[in-house]
């Protein structure tokens, strides 16, 4: 046990030391999500729609097309001097790889979320009161179940010709229902409506993380494995 | 009782590497063909070969770094497996890539790597890898500013960290200057007058039969011709490989 955790805090030290001094993935979603939040703004015809009632819906939507940014560039830097070949050919389990790597990218959405959540603040001009730890929460439970779906399609579709095009197209159709029960927890805490009406739907966001973790530690080694 | 009394070991008598029918296709084409290898601690195999003869593939199977299509790998009798990774901890590969992360420093790559071998002792352990490639000095760089050289070194100290028993070596020295192929050989010396099992793929006949204790030359997937060192005259061994690879030996 103790082993395998070291070996999981090994994966994710490297993960997140590796972006920190590339940035490549952060400065990617990052101005996507300010960009986004701008645009998004600007698009909407503020004498007809209450930016209020439109603002969850394109939260996630942000938050989902900018995590593809990241996400799909998991495996990009693993393939620079063969560097995944040296994991695999490690005694670490294929689950603590995977796991490993979803918690870096988790680490790295979750920030990415907090961004996306204050751009929409700010130029939507939400206001959350008591309600925005809930929309954290709401926010941080939806990453997580995006990027262990979205680590495991990473690495099917870097294994292809496609790579990273093939992605969306793997994952969109997978990420509908964490997408309805977001938005649906988002909407009603941005409407100042109680945690108790959104129950429902954070156990749903709840079990489809739990699921797509439990599901892409399975698979992953049939996915990297020769 | 006294120690000379006691039976040997089974496991001990056991090859340390041992291929069985090893074959790997991909589709319709045979990379590797039947192949059987059967190594003890101490033994150094060099294996010779054309492009496309199938010695990386080999290389692969034998440290699991891809599936056989039929056949086994065994390490002290036991088949390797995929699921239980255990076994990995007694093999060390260096490949003529790195497995490095450019963004990480020489000392972070070991460190890292040290960490999924579970070992413990790291920071003696690492000093003392960089110190014997010569890379104590540069420990705190990232290695996308090493030379291709250095970081063939760092890639041998990290395929040596964990101490392996056995050592897979596809194409070491390619694009080594002289200084890093010096240390390079060195360091293979030794593990040849230690009791690692090294299984060596090269090209560079001159530097494969220095290290050798057995050699082989693969043509199209299968061992051609194999022998011990002895069995090879330095002299003649380029005109022999030759015969052997079109075919007129």
């Amino acid at each position: 046990m103790t082993t395998y955790l070291g070996q999981l805090r090994a994966i994710v030290w490297k993960d997140l030391l590796v972006e920190l001094r590339s940035r490549e993935r952060l400065t990617a979603m990052g101005a996507f999500a300010v960009l986004a939040g701008v645009l998004f703004a600007f698009s909407i015809d503020t004498t007809t729609t209450r930016p209020q009632d439109v603002a969850a819906g394109l939260i996630w939507m942000t938050l989902v097309f900018g995590g593809l940014l990241g996400v799909g560039r998991t495996f990009h830097l693993e393939a620079q001097d063969a560097a995944f070949q040296g994991i695999l050919t490690s005694p670490a389990p294929k689950d603590v790889v995977f796991l490993g790597k979803t918690l870096a990218n988790f680490a790295l959405l979750y920030v990415i979320s907090l961004l996306v959540l204050f751009v929409f603040a700010l130029f939507f001009g939400l206001e959350l009161g008591p309600n925005v730890g809930w929309v954290v929460f709401v926010l941080g439970l939806g990453s997580l179940g995006f990027v262990a779906l979205g680590t495991l399609f990473a690495a099917v579709s870097a294994g292809t010709t496609m790579g990273e095009t093939l992605l969306p197209i793997l994952i969109f159709p997978l990420l509908v229902p964490m997408v309805i029960y977001g938005v649906g927890a988002t909407g009603r805490l941005i409407a100042g409506r109680p945690f108790s009406e959104i129950e429902g739907n954070v156990r749903m966001l709840g079990a489809f993380a739990v699921a797509a973790l439990a599901v892409g530690a399975v698979l992953f080694r049939y996915v990297v494995e020769d | 009782m006294p120690l000379a009394d006691a039976a040997p070991s089974p496991v001990a008598s056991l090859p340390v590497l041992e291929a069985r029918r090893l074959t790997r296709e991909y589709g319709p084409v045979v990379a590797v063909r039947d192949v059987d290898v059967s190594l003890e601690g101490g033994e150094f195999l060099v294996i010779f070969g054309p492009n496309g003869a199938g010695k990386s593939s080999l290389l692969g199977m034998l440290g699991g770094a891809m599936r056989p299509t039929s056949g086994q790998v065994l390490i002290r009798g036991r088949p390797i497996s995929f699921s239980d990774g255990a076994w990995r901890r007694r093999v060390g590969i260096l490949s003529h890539q790195g497995f490095l992360y450019a963004r990480l420093t020489a000392e972070e790559n070991l460190r890292f790597y040290g960490r999924l071998f579970g070992l413990d002792d790291l920071d003696d352990r690492i000093a003392q890898r960089l110190a014997r490639v010569g890379l104590t000095e540069r420990a705190g760089v990232q290695t996308r500013h090493l030379s291709h050289g250095m970081r063939q070194r760092l890639s041998l100290a990290r395929a040596l960290l964990h101490d392996p028993e056995v050592v897979l070596l596809d194409e070491p020295y390619t694009g080594l200057d002289p200084s890093a192929s010096g240390v390079l050989r060195e360091v293979l010396a030794e593990l040849r007058d230690g009791d690692r099992t090294v299984v060596m793929v090269t090209h560079n006949l001159r530097e494969g039969l220095d290290s050798a204790t057995r050699v082989a030359i693969q043509v199209a997937g299968r061992f051609a011709w194999q022998g011990s060192r002895g069995d090879v005259h330095d002299q003649s061994f380029e005109r022999h490989y030759h015969a052997v690879v079109e075919g007129r030996a």
